[in-house]
């Protein structure tokens, strides 16, 4: 972590330079020379070339729910990481975004707006509503911010599932305002400027050049006097005041432009799946944009995005046991790389959990044979687990759980230990995982979801706050 | 000539403590005046009074003849009152020389939109707010320019980040400076330097300045004028000379027992 | 007039049970500035630890015990696993950033309170529980006082809210660990400086919050009986809302604000719509947030600049 006072700058250029060793060594120099600009056009033309290396229109829906998250991502970032509010609310604006296209463009009204006219709409509504829900902003600080918005998410939510018998005095009929918790189906198709949007892939392309626009944007604002107002407020309100800057407009400003970008994710979102629906704007679906962007690191543009690739793409990957198996186990070995070192210790623990689970196997087998009868969730890989892994063929329910709670346990007393004594409970550590992983989540893919964002906030937040490519910051001794 | 700031009889308490007494205190324009005072004497909630952080219990606070008690903070630094903080209060995490090009925030004019889009006018915007940086900065010698202005605030020395607070103030081109205790936790050689550089910040910056100070080498270097205050109420003013020598002052530094032993001895 | 004693004593029942989760909140954010996000889940498994000891026990309509038995291992178990669970979270959530920018821990207790919400869904699947308390304590069983009509059941719960306010009431004012408690939460720094074990203490109020939640846990087990993994969420906000209405950090605050909360709340849903009484609830949230930010009995506080 930076030191205050610390003249290291000087010393890290040097280390920098020096630290590209090996093979990949001209690669990361040229990246280092190569300016943002053209590191991004590489990226979006990699992402171009994307549905043209597929023909599955799962794996490109995929694709375009990557790219809705990055916008979401990208929104948060401006309100969370460049203006440092908490807001829990974010998802009611995509939510709303979403509602509200399907106001103009379906048969809930019978209004058909064109698309051109839709959007521009939508975005503006957002940019109020993010105002309106950003006023509380101008007399609360923090966590009294953060309740307020998350009462307002479940209050959205709440709305869009009653408001379908919505009775008002002057009204023979009640009205139906968001068709309750069937939503609103039957969407249109976006049609811009004469260019029809009927398939997935065109949606893909569409978020693509969206999703540059914003960046682009986005970079430049974050570069600007606008970007230099909300960074200052972030590191101190009073001094940002009293250094010209109006902070609790520029508060508000965040909140605005954060609604906005959600709420036109939230357009896109409707014409895709053409249907509305209040599941799809659930708590969960806040934890995961948060967990993105602490992830990959709050205040950065690229962690924003990247944070949102990993979270994205992992519900999909979790859904078929093989690759949600290929996902634990390489994730696992990740982890296991990233924090033991040197590669020979590594290799010991590896080998250390291999021979406990195969002992630990051949010791149940001979004890409690029906322990080992169970069968594994299929798939590939699993012929490799057979001898290796317990699965009980009765109660594994309940065995599975108290495994649960014991790695729980385990993962906590390790962050307390040090030196020998963690490696030696990390491989019992490490082989539980796997077991509870085996025997009750590989099949839950939406728990195992949920579970894992709110360890990855728990986590990144107490070890590594700034996220994969955010920089470390240092805090104001006040 | 109308002075360029004004307190007339402005008070203020908290909670039942009067901390500043129906205070009158004048600022000409290009002088350089000093508020001296033991500790809880009030000075520092003298300049958040003026800065609009708070407002008065009573009385008006003037500038350039027109009243700006009740105006938001922001207002009032950019009609130009600038300060900086007894305790360090520059954006860390932000390199110097953006901390100085925040400073400017009130001062520029270009939206969302045009920065988003990088408009012409964006970008001879920033163009001038990063000359003025520059500009800001080079006032401080060789220390705060060159491969500094892209190190975050934090990798500073503690007096290379005092002086980058100054350099901040400086930033919003204002034409009153508030300096709370520029000398705070400095060596000899480094207060001589402050003591040039106000000097120098009146001079060739054209800066009127307001400046709290405990160490009496500064003040007495750098004053015009000098205040004294002690528990909100001013009880001595004019030259060094006749401050440092009046008997209230000495008391409330000292206490009255150094009072009659300074009579003794003479 | 009988429905609206009814309401009333709906009202005061469900405003104890705020009341008790808003202490905790309290409590937490006095002495750490922080809330605790978290906190709804431990109210969550104090419902369900209690439901498990009563099944244990041979479930609602053939316990093994006779009923006063069978409710205090359940109070206490649930109290005593939730107190512990309490612990556990601050031990490893928050204490590490407690220097850290408020936003930090803020997170951390948001992937806390997730992170619990989806290990019930593990551990207990999505089926509701219930506790079936008619079969424990008939509904029969209860005062009736001309209008008022009051089940033994909410009497039993009014009752032992009361009880614990006050036991808690005498803990902060009294003791010497509610000296440290309150030292702490003016300033902590000098509260170190002057001898007592912080962290010690800050474990302790956690502790003590811990365990009124799942009291309270427990209590809308036997009121309400059903049990599940999301009922956190809800009431974890209500208990914010009651607290933050009597003012943050004060504890007679977090009572009154309970109170509020839960005539407000049984009074709306039966005078006005029960769909919207969430929405009501959140109105009065932003009321007084903006009206009246210290709440109704706290009191502004003065930062130094």
């Amino acid at each position: 972590m930076p030191r205050i006072g610390t003249d290291e700058w000087v010393e890290q250029q040097e280390l920098r330079t020096e630290y590209y060793t090996g093979l990949t060594a001209p690669a990361r120099r040229a990246f280092d020379r190569v300016g943002p600009g053209p590191r991004f056009l590489t990226f979006l033309a990699i992402c171009a070339l994307f549905p043209f290396l597929t023909d599955s229109p799962f794996l490109i829906r995929v694709g375009v729910n990557v790219l809705l998250f990055a916008l979401l991502a990208l929104g948060l970032n401006i309100v969370v990481g460049w203006a440092g509010l908490l807001d829990l609310g974010y998802v009611a604006f995509y939510g709303f975004g979403a509602y509200m296209y399907a106001w103009v463009s379906s048969g809930q009204f019978d209004i058909h707006l064109p698309t051109e006219l839709a959007i521009p709409l939508v975005v503006t509504a957002s940019a109020l509503l993010g105002l309106l829900l950003g006023l509380p902003s101008w007399r609360l600080v923090g966590d009294y911010l953060a309740i307020t918005t998350l009462f307002f998410a479940q209050i959205f939510v709440e709305l869009a599932l009653n408001l379908d018998r919505l009775q008002l005095p002057w009204m023979d009929e009640p009205l139906d305002l968001t068709g309750g918790p069937n939503g609103i189906p039957g969407i249109d198709r976006m049609d811009i400027l004469g260019i029809e949007l009927p398939g997935v892939r065109d949606y893909f392309f569409l978020l693509l050049i969206v999703f540059a626009l914003v960046v682009i944007g986005l970079y430049y604002v974050n570069e600007s006097r606008t970007g230099r107002g909300w960074r200052a407020s972030r590191e101190d309100p009073l001094a940002a005041e009293l250094m010209t800057t109006p902070v609790n407009r520029l508060k508000l400003l965040a909140f605005a432009m954060g609604a906005a970008i959600a709420g036109l994710s939230g357009s896109i979102f409707a014409a895709v799946q053409t249907g509305v629906f209040p599941q799809n704007f659930e708590v969960v679906l806040l934890i995961m944009i948060y967990a993105a962007l602490i992830l990959g690191g709050a205040g950065s543009i690229s962690g924003a995005i990247l944070g949102a690739i990993i979270v994205a793409s992992v519900p999909e990957i979790l859904r078929t046991p093989e690759n949600a198996r290929f996902l634990f186990y390489a994730a696992a070995i990740a982890v296991l790389v990233a924090t033991v070192r040197p590669w020979q210790r590594l290799a010991v623990v590896v080998a250390a959990v291999v021979a406990f689970g195969a002992v630990l196997y051949q010791l149940v087998a001979l004890a409690w044979p029906v322990g080992v009868e169970g069968e594994l969730t299929g798939g590939r890989f699993s012929g490799l687990l057979e001898s290796w892994m317990v699965i009980p063929a009765e109660n594994q329910e309940l065995i599975g759980n108290i495994a649960f709670v014991l790695l729980v346990a385990s993962v906590l007393t390790l962050t307390l230990l040090r030196g020998d004594a963690r490696l030696m409970l990390l491989v019992p550590t490490l082989y539980l995982a796997s077991f509870v992983w085996e025997n009750r989540l590989i099949a839950q893919p939406s728990v195992t979801r949920q579970l894992l964002f709110g360890a990855i906030l728990v986590a990144m937040m107490t070890r590594r706050p700034h996220g994969l490519l955010g920089t470390p910051r240092v805090e104001n001794p006040v | 000539m109308a002075a360029l700031l004004e307190l007339r009889k402005v008070s203020k308490s908290f909670g039942g403590l009067d901390v500043i007494s129906r205070l009158d205190l004048h600022l000409e324009e290009g002088e350089i005046v000093s508020v001296i005072g033991p500790n809880g004497a009030g000075k520092t909630t003298l300049f958040n009074l003026v800065t609009g952080i708070y407002a008065p219990d009573g009385g008006d606070i003037l500038f350039d003849g027109k009243s700006i008690v009740g105006m938001e903070p922001h207002r009032i630094a950019k009609l130009g009152i600038a300060r900086t903080f007894q305790t360090l209060r520059l954006f860390l995490n932000m390199t110097v020389k953006e901390n100085v090009m925040a400073a400017t925030y009130g001062n520029t004019k270009a939206r969302v939109w045009q920065s988003a889009l990088r408009t012409p006018f964006a970008r001879r915007e920033e163009r001038q707010v990063d000359a003025l940086a520059e500009e800001k900065l080079s006032f401080f010698g060789k220390r705060l320019i060159g491969y500094r202005m892209q190190q975050p605030a934090y990798s500073l020395s503690y007096a290379n980040r005092r002086r980058l607070e100054i350099a901040r103030a400086t930033g919003a081109s204002p034409r009153v400076l508030l300096l709370d205790e520029p000398a705070a936790g400095m060596n000899p050689v480094e207060t001589h330097e402050i003591t040039e550089l106000i000097a120098r910040l009146r001079d060739r910056g054209g800066y009127t300045i307001l400046v709290i100070e405990h160490d009496m080498h500064v003040v007495e270097g750098i004053s015009d004028r000098v205040v004294a205050l002690d528990h909100g109420e001013k009880i001595a003013e004019g030259s060094f000379e006749h401050v440092a020598t009046d008997a209230r002052v000495v008391e409330a530094y000292l206490g009255a027992k150094a009072v009659r032993e300074g009579e003794a001895a003479e | 007039m009988d429905f609206f004693v009814q309401q009333l004593v709906n009202g005061v029942t469900l405003g104890s049970v705020y009341a008790l989760i808003a202490l905790g909140y309290s409590m937490v954010y006095g002495i750490l500035k922080l809330l605790n996000f978290a906190h709804g889940e431990v109210y969550m498994m104090g419902a369900f630890i209690g439901y498990f000891v009563l099944t244990g026990l041979g479930g609602a309509s053939s316990p093994m015990l006779p009923v006063a038995p069978v409710l205090i291992l359940m109070f206490l178990a649930a109290m005593l696993g939730a107190g512990l669970l309490g612990v556990v979270i601050e031990r490893f959530a928050y204490r590490p950033l407690r220097d850290a920018p408020r936003i930090a821990p803020l997170i951390s207790a948001i992937g806390v309170s997730f992170f619990l919400q989806a290990s019930a869904l593990l551990l207990f699947s999505a089926q509701f529980r219930t506790y079936n308390t008619p079969q424990l304590i008939p509904f029969s069983t209860g005062l009736e006082v001309g209008p008022l009509r009051i089940s033994l059941v909410r009497m039993l719960v009014i009752g032992s809210s009361i009880f614990l306010m006050i036991a808690l009431t005498l803990l902060v004012n009294r003791t010497r660990l509610g000296k440290a408690m309150r030292a702490v939460s003016y300033d902590r720094e000098a509260a170190a400086m002057m001898g007592i074990d912080v962290d010690r203490v800050i474990v302790a109020t956690f502790f003590i919050g811990s365990v009124l939640a799942g009291a309270a846990g427990v209590m809308v087990g036997l009121v309400f009986e059903r049990v599940f993994h999301f009922m956190g969420f809800i009431a974890g906000l209500k208990g914010f809302t009651a607290a933050v209405i009597g003012g943050i950090g004060n504890i007679p605050g977090a009572m009154l604000g309970g109170l509020l909360i839960g005539l407000a709340e049984a009074f709306s849903s039966s005078y006005i719509s029960s769909t919207f009484q969430n929405l009501i609830v959140f109105g009065i949230l932003i009321t007084v947030m903006l009206v009246r930010p210290s709440g109704l009995l706290g009191s502004p506080v003065l930062k130094k600049v």
